[in-house]
This record gives C-alpha cells, sequence and structure tokens, in this order.
C-alpha cells in the first residue's frame, strides 16, 4: 500500500510544483477537447435533423385547377392504394390560400387584385417508412406524374440529400480533425510531461541509483498526465455545455429557426463521460510516450 | 564477490580503465586511489551496471555485467549502497522521507521501513533530526544521511564515490569511522578516493589506479 500512495503523492507533488505549465497544458487541452467537441457536437444535431426530416419527408401532389370532383376523387384512390403513402391529406383551393395568409401575412396584397384564387389544390402525402431512401420517392414521384389529373409533383428530397451528405462530410471531417487534434493534445500534454520530467532529473537519477525500476519512476508521471488529461476534458465539457447553451439561448433570442432549438441536444451522459476519459487516456497515453524514451538505466551519471 | 577480468573502457578518444583485472572477495575494504581522471568513477559505475565494459568481463556476485538486461539492474542495485560526493538528497524532504525511499521501492511495509529507518539513522548518529529538511542540514548531516540511506537496506557492497570531497578533517574522521563501523558488519566496501587520510584511516586493501590501469594492488598494514 505504501509504494501506490508513494506514487500517487509524487504525482500530485509534481502538479503542485509544476503549476503554470501544468495549468496551461490543460487550457491548452481542454481547448482541443473543445474543438473537437463542437464538431462533434454539430456533426450530431446536423445527423438527427437530417433523420428528422427524413421521417416527416412529404410529398405534394399538385392537382390540375381545372380537374373534376371525380377526377380528385380518382387520384385520391390511386394515391391511398400506393403502399409508398403512410399518410394522406388533401389541401382543397381555398385551404391553400387560408393557409397561404397564414404563412405569409405580409404578402397577403399580392393576391389582392386577382378575381379567382390562382393557388392549386394539393394531396400532401406523408411517405411510409421503408419508402423514404431517394430511389423509392423518386420512383413514386414519377409513377403518381402519370396520374390523370395530376398537374405536378413537389418534395424536398434535394436538400434532404444535400444535408444527407453535409453529414457525411462532416462524418469524415470528425474522423481527421479528431486524429489531429488528438494529436495535438498528445503533443501538449506530453511536453508538459516532459517538462516536469526534466524539471526532476536530479530526483530520477537518485531513484535509479537506488534501485528503482523504470515502471516505477514513469508511473507518477503517467498519473498526472491522467489528472491532465481529465482536467482538460472535465474544463472542455464545461465549455462546451456553456456555448452550447449560449447558442440555444441565443437562437431563441433571435426567432431565426424558431423550432430548431427544440431539436438541438447536448451530447448524451454516455458521451460526456467518453469524452472526459478520453482525455484522461490521451493524458496517459502522451506520458507513456514521453517518458518511455527517457528510462534508460545505464548511462546514467552518479 | 566481485571479479573484473581485462576490463576496459573508452570514452571517444580517452581511455578510462585499460586492461584491469581484480577480484574482490566478500567482506574486503577497498580503497581506489589515484588522481583524478585515473579511472576510480568508471570503476565503480561499472561495478553498479550503470556503464559497460568495451572490453573484458565483469561479474558482482556471479552475475556478468555487461549480459545483465536494463529490466534486471535496478534488481543488481537494491543489493547495493552509494555514497556520493554531491550527497544526491532530495532537499525538499525529510531526513526521513530520504532515507525510506529505498525501502518504498523495494515494497517494505510502513513498520518494518520505520524501523530500519530509525536503525539506520541512529547508526549515523542521526536519529535526532529525522524530521529536518534535508536542504537545510549541514555538510556532514547530509553525508550521514546519504550513508543512512545506503545502509537501510542492509546491502552486501557499499560503493562510495569520494564521500570525503566536500568535508573539512574533522568531518572526514567521523564519515571513515562510519565506514569503518559499516566495514565491520561484514559489508564489502568500496571507496573511491585520492583522500590520502582516509586511506590510512580505512586501513584497506588498496587498489591504485593512474591513467586507467590498475598500478598496484597492496594489502591492509597489520
Amino acid at each position: 500500500m505504501r509504494r501506490p500512495l508513494y506514487l500517487i503523492q509524487e504525482a500530485f507533488t509534481s502538479l503542485r510544483v509544476n503549476r503554470m505549465s501544468v495549468t496551461i497544458g490543460i487550457v491548452t487541452t481542454a481547448f482541443t477537447i473543445s474543438c473537437f467537441g463542437v464538431f462533434v457536437l454539430l456533426y450530431d444535431n446536423l445527423k438527427n435533423l437530417a433523420g428528422t426530416l427524413q421521417h416527416d419527408i412529404e410529398v405534394v401532389v399538385y392537382v390540375q385547377p381545372e380537374a373534376s370532383v371525380q377526377v380528385v376523387e380518382r387520384v385520391r384512390q390511386r394515391l391511398d392504394s400506393e403502399q409508398a403513402v403512410r399518410e394522406l391529406v388533401f389541401v382543397s383551393k381555398g385551404d391553400a390560400l387560408k393557409e397561404f395568409y397564414q404563412q405569409f401575412p405580409d404578402e397577403s396584397t399580392l393576391l389582392e387584385g386577382m378575381e379567382e384564387n390562382p393557388l392549386p389544390a394539393s394531396f400532401v402525402v406523408q411517405i411510409a417508412p421503408g419508402f423514404q431512401e431517394a430511389d423509392s420517392i423518386e420512383a413514386f414521384t414519377e409513377r403518381v406524374k402519370q396520374f390523370p389529373g395530376v398537374q405536378q409533383v413537389r418534395y424536398s428530397q434535394d436538400w434532404i440529400d444535400t444535408l444527407a451528405l453535409l453529414v457525411s462530410y462532416f462524418e469524415f471531417g470528425a474522423i481527421i480533425i479528431g486524429v489531429t487534434l488528438a494529436v495535438a493534445t498528445i503533443t501538449i500534454i506530453a511536453n508538459t510531461v516532459r517538462l516536469s520530467f526534466y524539471a526532476r532529473k536530479e530526483e530520477i537519477e537518485i531513484l535509479r541509483l537506488i534501485g528503482a525500476t523504470g515502471s516505477f519512476i514513469a508511473t507518477p508521471y503517467v498519473i498526472e498526465g491522467a489528472i491532465l488529461g481529465l482536467c482538460g476534458g472535465g474544463l472542455a465539457l464545461v465549455l462546451l455545455k456553456g456555448m452550447f447553451e449560449f447558442f440555444r439561448l441565443e437562437l431563441n433570442a433571435s426567432g431565426w429557426f424558431s423550432g430548431l432549438e427544440s431539436v438541438l441536444t447536448f451530447f448524451p451522459h454516455e458521451t460526456s463521460v467518453f469524452l472526459v476519459l478520453s482525455g484522461m487516456l490521451l493524458g496517459c497515453g502522451s506520458s507513456v510516450l514521453s517518458v518511455c524514451g527517457l528510462m534508460k538505466i545505464r548511462n546514467d551519471t552518479a | 564477490m566481485i571479479q573484473l577480468f581485462h576490463v576496459s573502457k573508452f570514452f571517444k578518444r580517452c581511455t578510462a580503465l585499460h586492461d584491469v583485472t581484480v577480484r574482490i572477495e566478500k567482506g574486503e575494504s577497498i580503497l581506489l586511489t589515484g588522481p583524478s581522471g585515473a579511472g576510480k568513477t568508471t570503476f565503480l559505475k561499472l561495478i553498479f551496471g550503470a556503464e559497460i565494459p568495451d572490453e573484458g568481463q565483469i561479474l558482482v556476485q556471479n552475475r556478468n555485467i555487461a549480459r545483465l538486461r536494463e529490466a534486471d539492474i535496478p534488481y543488481l542495485r537494491r543489493t547495493m549502497g552509494f555514497v556520493l560526493q554531491n550527497f544526491k538528497l532530495l532537499p525538499q524532504k525529510t531526513v526521513f522521507e530520504n532515507v525510506v525511499l529505498p525501502l518504498i521501492i523495494q515494497g517494505v511495509s510502513r513498520a518494518e521501513s520505520k524501523k530500519k529507518v530509525s536503525e539506520a539513522l541512529k547508526s549515523v548518529g542521526m536519529g535526532h533530526k529525522h524530521a529536518s529538511q534535508t536542504g537545510v542540514i549541514s555538510a556532514g548531516e547530509q553525508q550521514r544521511v546519504c550513508i543512512a540511506r545506503a545502509i537501510v537496506n542492509h546491502p552486501i557492497i557499499l560503493l562510495a564515490d569520494e564521500p570525503t570531497g566536500n568535508l573539512d578533517t574533522e568531518l572526514t574522521s567521523d564519515i571513515v569511522e562510519l565506514f569503518k563501523k559499516i566495514h565491520a558488519r561484514g559489508t564489502t566496501v568500496l571507496l573511491a578516493t585520492h583522500n590520502q587520510t582516509v586511506v590510512e584511516k580505512m586501513n584497506g586493501r588498496v587498489l591504485h589506479l593512474h591513467a586507467g590501469r590498475l598500478v598496484s594492488d597492496k594489502g591492509p598494514t597489520a
């Protein structure tokens, strides 16, 4: 019990003695982990958003203005028989006009001079699960276009596809940035640990002389690196949470993208724990890398 | 105990030791003498595995130093004690904390460590200063603490490199007395010095080195 306690004590002594370099190490580690965290947070939320949009994907089938009630009814029946249709809502010309006034109250003057309601009647189709892939929707819309009485078919797949592409770019970017920032974190912690190693060179020489093994000498530095990484990861998590809440409040206050703030989510607990632990693991790894090369037993000066 | 067979050690163009052959028996008191640069420190470094001979073989407790893996060297060193001219103590730690270090490394229990440290400090006359910071005690006291640390785990061999180099005549005599006491307990003592008083007072076997060569090997005077 004596030996582990001594090694932990030594790690804390080193952290206390090298306060300045340790503080710099923690702050820079927190900064690099935060940068990675921002990217992951963005990726996570975009992925959530894309998933939500994909789930709520709608296809709008516009009926020809001159179509009779019977033709409209036939379109409804044919749409109903399609497997790809989860839900079907008919929007009459009158309903479309009402919706236009509700959605764009400032633009209501645009339609004032018109004798007849120019907005077409339409069917709003919710796509069933299993048919939400781009190819399935494409095939569905192509079939619907051929229905007698259908004027036009529109859906929002294009920008959903763009979003999905963006998410995949983010995924790739997250890996690249993650690796780059991990290397940066390792370098920062390794240098901090190396500095404290050099600061205690005399002590290490004494330890070698009296029979300390390489692992005995290295352990306090590995503990030091782990504590440094843990603190850096913890600080990064606090920074990320702060930035996230600030961004959500700002978004809410600005009124832009109303409703988006409810879709935004912070990391789940597991990811938060993972982020902090990854800081600790990076710290451990950096210390091992840092002190391994300095563990030569022979040719020591006595 | 310690055997050197035609050992040579070179540092770049300089010859630190040249063709040294010597056999040291258990319990002997050896005085390595010679001027600065004669090879005394290299001799000691070869014995505790800090250097590997370029030529020849060294056996320490029947273990070939050159063939010893780096990972095994700490275990070899745990059977030895070291006393150095510049003490090599940790100034921010107390006397007790310095002396207990070899025992912590070896995983000795707290109670046993306390007992052994207390004995070691008492034997060098530093029992009353166990709580003092080593950075504030005198040079003579620091050297005593260094000796206590070297003997705390009852080493088989005690190596000392110019242990009185930083001490005045009176303190030198005290330290020599301590070494004689340690030797009397059966410890093999190897002491490198160029101080003639130390050589005379220790009255051990004298190995005289000059320019890396062993030029004389004289037994103790009766």
